[in-house]
């Protein structure tokens, strides 16, 4: 069959931020769909903000509510959302009560009430809520069997009458697996709040979308004053055309770091600056961030364990000013909320900002902290997420620079404490090196995907205009990566001085 | 619950626009009967038969605390007042009992769902009353 005799599918918005997106554009018009989930999961909600983005005076919603929540009450919470319209009452959204057909009637009376009421309003959408506490109140109602009649009816009627249905039910996850009910259905929406210690975490499933391609997996969602807000697990790039990196290279901000670096970051790389506390990991992090900005090139910091005043001021105090980018549009600095977050929701706020000021750099400052702020459940998956979230952004033409603290060693030189290193293109180490009675600071570039970099090992310092590399460096000592360096005897050979281990990852 | 002169006012309004709806060759029936009727079919329809009834039985008891007339009204299974008619004051005119019952249903329904949805509710139920604003004072007669 050519494309030409294919029957168009309309695709309806579902007025979920983020679900459009998920579903593969949309709802299908004309689809008859189960939103199951335990109470609190949010479906009523879902069902409405459906309601509210595709009810019209010509085509209207009816909005059937059965032994339930009472509609009094649920109007009372449902207009406290943002998306709840007041003027779309009655005339484009009807709320109709079948309690009472329900406690008198069959299913078959139940029916009839609504093919009454179909016929009379021609509706666009109509929503069942919830159905199955029918068949649990029905007198002579022999359970499953008769709902099974009742939606296979109802959904063949609804579908003549080119309306949209959403049945609401009250599953567990359990009675979702071959619960013949569902076979009828053209969606199928799963909706599980789950508590992991103590966090909630929302998630939802397309478990089946008719005439479709929905992202699959489990996505999570937030419930706001805005109601439902999807995140996909593609971050809202499904179709995107990967960018692919050029030879341009980026200064990160200290001269001599550059030249270590070959001439700079290459654009689009992801970039992990590793060490332990107090090496000058977010002072490196907002020069890069500052340098940026000096080139045209509007960045992004996300910190997750201070407030971007407490951070402004910080890098007011080596003399890198972040206010004045910040008033221009030139920076944003996403703090984000530390408590039950996903990667996926991180990522839409990041995305959305990188869009809002076109950011070319961006900064996780750090990566402990982003764990830290992630749902327990999250945590578990954290590299994977990590993986599709670099994966995404350096996708989108965006350098990132993360940095992660280590802890410091004189047996080991780890590089992260989350075997992360095969997701970052380039690494550069900072750490601590005890010299006479002094500590004094060291940095090496321990990788770089996109070139040649120095392997030297150089000494530098934070002074007011941020870290400084110092020329001279460590001449003259071996062992510098234990931390605890020995002076070079004069028949040392030169080469055994810089000799970097080979990275754990 | 005490009622507010807002809606001590758009009770009236409601009577007053209800009894102009009626021909004078009609019997005199209470336009309070006739308000609660038409609240009942709509609200009924919205939050069922059980939900009107609970709501009514609620404005009935807070009526009952400021005014004695409403005694002997009671509540029918379909949530209809019987009784209603009866009320009469001295001179022979309907009581201010009724409109004291239809005020206190009102001021539960802007408890519960707020101003602008009662308002669409009783727009909806009289179309053409032009009761769309509490404070206007001033309902279209028929």
């Amino acid at each position: 069959m050519s494309t030409q005799d294919k029957v168009t599918i309309q695709k309806l918005p579902t007025g979920v931020q983020g679900l459009d997106e998920i579903m593969g554009g949309g709802l299908p018009e004309f689809s008859f769909n189960i939103i199951a989930g335990a109470p609190g999961s949010g479906k009523t909600t879902m069902a409405h903000q459906f309601v509210f983005a595709n009810a019209t005076p010509e085509r209207p919603a009816l909005y059937f509510t059965v032994l339930g929540e009472s509609a009094i009450k649920m109007l009372r919470y449902q207009q406290q959302y943002t998306f709840f319209d007041h003027t779309k009452l009655p005339n484009s959204i009807r709320f109709i009560n079948l309690s009472q057909v329900v406690l008198e009637k069959d299913l078959g009376g139940v029916l009839d009430e609504i093919t009454r009421e179909v016929e009379r309003a021609n509706p666009a959408v109509v929503v069942v809520d919830s159905f199955r506490t029918m068949v649990r109140r029905l007198p002579g109602s022999s359970g499953e069997m008769d709902m099974q009649s009742f939606i296979q009816r109802l959904a063949l009627f609804l579908a003549s009458w080119q309306a949209t249905t959403f049945l609401i039910g009250e599953y567990s996850e359990d009675e979702l697996r071959d619960n013949p009910i569902f076979t009828v259905a053209d969606g199928l929406f799963w909706l599980r709040q789950s508590t992991e210690r103590n966090s909630v975490v929302r998630k939802l499933q397309i478990i089946k979308l008719r005439g479709q391609a929905p992202v699959p997996g489990l996505h999570t969602f937030r419930i706001t004053n805005d109601g439902l807000q999807a995140f996909s697990r593609t971050f809202g790039l499904v179709g995107h055309k990967r960018k692919e990196p050029g030879a341009r290279r980026l200064s990160i901000g200290v001269p001599e770091l550059d030249k270590m670096l070959d001439g700079g970051i290459p654009e689009g790389d992801s970039v992990l600056i590793t060490g332990p506390s107090g090496t000058g990991k977010s002072v490196l992090a907002t020069q890069f961030i500052a340098e940026g900005i000096q080139q045209g090139e509007p960045g992004i910091i996300t910190v997750f364990e201070e407030r971007p005043q407490a951070y402004t001021k910080r890098a007011n105090s080596f003399g890198l000013d972040l206010e004045t980018p910040q008033q221009e549009g030139k920076l944003l600095i996403l703090y984000l909320r530390p408590l039950d977050l996903s990667v996926d929701e991180t990522m839409h706020s990041i995305l959305e900002a990188v869009k809002r000021i076109g950011a070319r750099r961006l900064v996780i400052d750090s990566l402990a902290g982003f764990e830290m702020a992630l749902s327990p459940g999250f945590r578990e998956d954290f590299r994977e997420s990590l993986y599709r979230m670099i994966f995404a952004l350096t996708g989108i033409g965006v350098t990132i620079l993360s940095t992660v603290e280590v802890d410091e060693s004189f047996t080991e030189f780890p590089f992260s404490t989350y075997s992360i290193s095969f997701l970052t293109d380039d690494i550069i180490r900072l750490r601590y090196v005890s010299i006479g009675d002094e500590l004094r600071k060291m940095m090496v570039v321990i990788k770089m995907r996109g070139g040649n970099h120095s392997r030297q090992v150089r000494e530098y310092e934070i002074n007011s205009e941020g870290i400084v590399i110092m020329g001279e460096g460590f001449k003259g000592y071996q062992h510098l990566i234990t931390g605890v360096p020995e002076r070079v005897s004069r028949s040392t050979p030169a080469k055994k001085l810089l000799n970097v281990p080979k990275p754990k990852g | 619950m005490i009622l507010s002169p807002e809606t001590r006012e758009l009770a009236r309004r409601l009577l007053a626009y209800e009894a102009g709806l009626r021909t004078t060759s009609e019997p005199m029936e209470s336009p309070a009967y006739h308000v609660c009727e038409k609240l009942r079919r709509s609200l009924s329809a919205l939050a069922g038969v059980a939900g009107f009834q609970a709501l009514i039985s609620r404005a009935l008891t807070l009526a009952r605390a400021e005014t004695s007339s409403l005694a002997a009204v009671k509540i029918a299974p379909d949530g209809s007042l019987e009784g209603l008619d009866q009320i009469r004051g001295e001179n022979g005119q309907f009581d201010e009992g009724g409109s004291i019952l239809i005020g206190q249903l009102l001021e539960l329904l802007l408890t519960f769902i707020g101003e602008a949805l009662t308002l669409r509710l009783i727009e909806d139920v009289w179309p053409n009353g032009a009761f769309d604003d509490r404070n206007a004072g001033k309902g279209t007669q028929a």
